[in-house]
């Protein structure tokens, strides 16, 4: 075996280690076996969704396996000795892909309903065709969860480009349409533009810390204090994450793309984009926590929360006077998305401090609820739209008559997206007004954001109650009752079961798991700060940018 | 005539990156408006192989150029993808004529 010999050499990852990625693994072997399948087989749609469950369902299983390993706390990374770490596996991580596996099932029903809908009802019902409609949908799932499961930079804005370019793909997925051509350009040069500027924030981050690790980079900072021009590359390289998650002034391609891009690709972006957007955000506010002085955290979460409640007012505002129900939905989808960064807003205190743990929680359980009740009410509104061929607010007059099992679970997930009781969405949005509120005992700042919250809530209601309106009281005799398959009354009815559960008697089971799995988040690799503090001394650190020739190695 | 400084680099890197906002926010051609991006993108390379040999990190800087590039060509593919797709309906890939979704 001489032939093997240079490679003895070289640093492989324990089988242990390999288990914790075996979702990301998952993903990676299902996207080439659809490739190679279709070769084999034909471009089947059928074989496109059954790999596709099957890679959900290895990565549910994966999960629950990696949760297993991780319980203990400590988090596992794939690491080469003395480097930094690349990919870390911790239970927040896990309980991200294991949201991303859910929902992914959940597009697949949604879509394998569609698909059965178009064959029988013969309307004109856009199939996204061919097996690369999966091949992109799983090659997005699977830049979401490395979004997530990274403390460096470089594969951070790796893993953001994976998520968003099969994105920018699946919004023009149905070639027929011109509303898709039309929001696949926005949604692409939008992306492109704020990937360049994610990646120039990167090159000056790199140039003025010597690493692209951010542990290392926190260390630096908390050392050394932070640059001007390091305040400057930091925001444009939040400029790329804000684009994920639809901040304002970053959201403008959300109401279009989720407008022209098919039904199941806008609800697949309503929630797993943000969802990755998100906990990127939480990974890079959570690593200027502990050590690192308030001069520096306190400016960070003031930004974020200035833009969390811009982004909420501004979604809310602009939902008010949509027609288009998908539209409504994407801006109040901007909303949520500001509920959820007011969270991430909360400084985070000394390493063994308890307030950012039901912070975390409360943005876990809420992404959670907030999956349930998006679903539901975008799979409502695929079902009217493909029946009566319009999403307007005009397709769901009468619908409390014409199909009482799909108005009254739209009307709970509405009422669950404004946010009221006995509903899920009132005990995740009150737990994440608990969060601000105890946070707002340090930094009485926060109960600013907790006042646009409330005030958000009582706007939104206006929003969402004129389409309760519009199926219950609005009614024409002449319109007839809808025919609606029985995979979107189940996915639609599930939903509205599920928020009812889970509002009321299921509330604490919530609570205990979200705990469980925002534990780990807030602690840093002790490892990888002491390697890059090494690595700090020997570069002599982040001062003087300007280095002559005299410094060249 | 001093010889060529870190600072010679990062200039460059600037005034790319100038160039390429610009194009970004001026051109109304989606073609054009890749052209930005893609200027950006070299910025970075650019800021990113120049800290990487002035500041001795290693090999790091020259990997993430290598990466970036790799970024860029990944998306000039989809982008310029969809824009044939969108030149399919309208004949043209001024991006004010796509109008139909707006509000």
């Amino acid at each position: 075996m001489t032939m093997f010999a240079p490679l003895a050499g070289i640093w492989m990852p324990s089988p242990q280690d390999l288990r914790l990625f075996g979702a990301e693994l998952s993903l990676v072997a299902a996207i080439v076996a659809l490739l190679v399948l279709s070769m084999l087989f034909g471009r089947s749609e059928r074989l496109g969704a059954g790999v596709a469950l099957a890679a959900a369902v290895a990565v549910i299983f994966f999960c629950r396996d990696a949760a297993g390993l991780v319980d203990t706390g400590a988090r596992a990374a794939l690491t080469p000795p003395g480097a930094a770490s690349m990919l870390v596996a911790d239970r927040f991580t896990v309980f991200f892909k294991l949201l991303l596996a859910l929902f992914l099932a959940t597009i697949i029903w949604l879509w394998m309903t569609g698909a059965a809908a178009g064959r029988t009802g013969g309307e004109v019902r856009p199939v996204p065709a061919g097996p690369e409609f999966f091949v992109l949908l799983l090659t997005s799932m699977l830049g979401m969860s490395l979004m997530v499961a990274t403390p460096n930079l470089l594969v951070m804005m790796i893993a953001v480009e994976t998520a968003s370019l099969p994105s920018y793909m699946l919004a023009a997925s149905d070639r027929r349409s011109r509303a898709g051509a039309e929001a696949a350009l926005k949604y692409v040069l939008f992306g492109a533009t704020t990937a360049a500027v994610m990646a120039y924030g990167l090159s000056l981050l790199f140039g003025l810390f010597g690493t692209l690790d951010l542990p290392a980079i926190a260390a630096a900072v908390s050392v050394k204090g932070m640059p001007a021009l390091g305040w400057i590359a930091m925001a444009a390289f939040l400029v790329g994450v804000a684009f994920k998650i639809s901040a304002v002034p970053l959201h403008f391609w959300c109401p279009d793309v989720f407008e022209g891009a098919p039904v199941e690709v806008a609800t697949w972006l309503s929630v797993a984009s943000k969802a990755a957007g998100l906990g990127l955000l939480l990974r890079i506010v959570a690593a200027f926590g502990g050590d690192v002085p308030a001069t520096i955290a306190l400016p960070l979460a003031w930004g974020v929360g200035l833009v969390a409640a811009a982004t909420c007012t501004l979604g809310n505002l602009a939902a008010l006077r949509q027609e288009s129900v998908k539209r409504m939905l994407a801006y109040s989808s901007i909303a949520h998305a500001g509920y959820m960064m007011m969270a991430a807003a909360i400084p985070p205190a000394a390493a063994g401090d308890a307030t950012v743990r039901p912070a975390m929680a409360a943005i876990v359980s809420y992404l959670f609820v907030y999956l349930l009740m998006n679903l539901g009410a975008f799979g409502v509104t695929a079902m009217v739209a493909w029946s009566q061929g319009s999403d307007r607010l005009a397709a769901f007059t009468g619908l409390g008559r014409r199909a009482p099992w799909l108005a009254v679970p739209m009307s709970i997930c509405l009422f669950s997206l404004v946010g009221l009781p006995p509903l899920a969405g009132f005990a995740a949005k009150w737990w994440l007004l608990a969060a601000l509120g105890q946070g707002a005992d340090r930094h009485s700042w926060l109960w600013w954001l907790v006042f646009v919250a409330v005030i958000n809530t009582a706007v939104s209601l206006y929003y969402y109650v004129r389409v309760i309106r519009q199926m219950f009281l609005a009614d024409d005799e002449r319109l007839e009752r809808l025919a609606v398959p029985v995979g979107g009354l189940a996915l639609a009815n599930g939903c509205a079961v599920l928020l009812l559960l889970l509002g009321t008697v299921a509330f604490g089971l919530m609570r205990d798991r979200s705990l469980a799995y925002a534990a780990c988040l807030a602690r840093a690799a002790p490892e990888s700060v002491v390697a890059a503090q090494d690595r700090l001394a020997w570069n002599g650190g982040p001062e003087g940018m300007v280095v002559n020739g005299a410094d060249r190695p | 005539m001093g010889s060529i400084t870190l600072m010679h680099y990062l200039v460059l890197g600037a005034l790319l990156f100038c160039c390429g906002l610009l194009t970004m926010v001026v051109k109304r051609n989606a073609v054009g408006i890749l052209i930005g991006v893609e200027l950006v993108l070299n910025a970075a390379n650019v800021n990113l192989v120049a800290f990487g040999r002035y500041r001795g990190a290693g090999i790091d800087g020259q990997a993430a150029a290598l990466f970036v590039i790799v970024l860029a060509a990944a998306e000039a593919a989809v982008a310029i993808a969809i824009f044939m797709n969108f030149y399919r309906h309208l004949t043209t890939v001024d991006v004010d004529r796509g109008d139909l979704l707006r509000g």
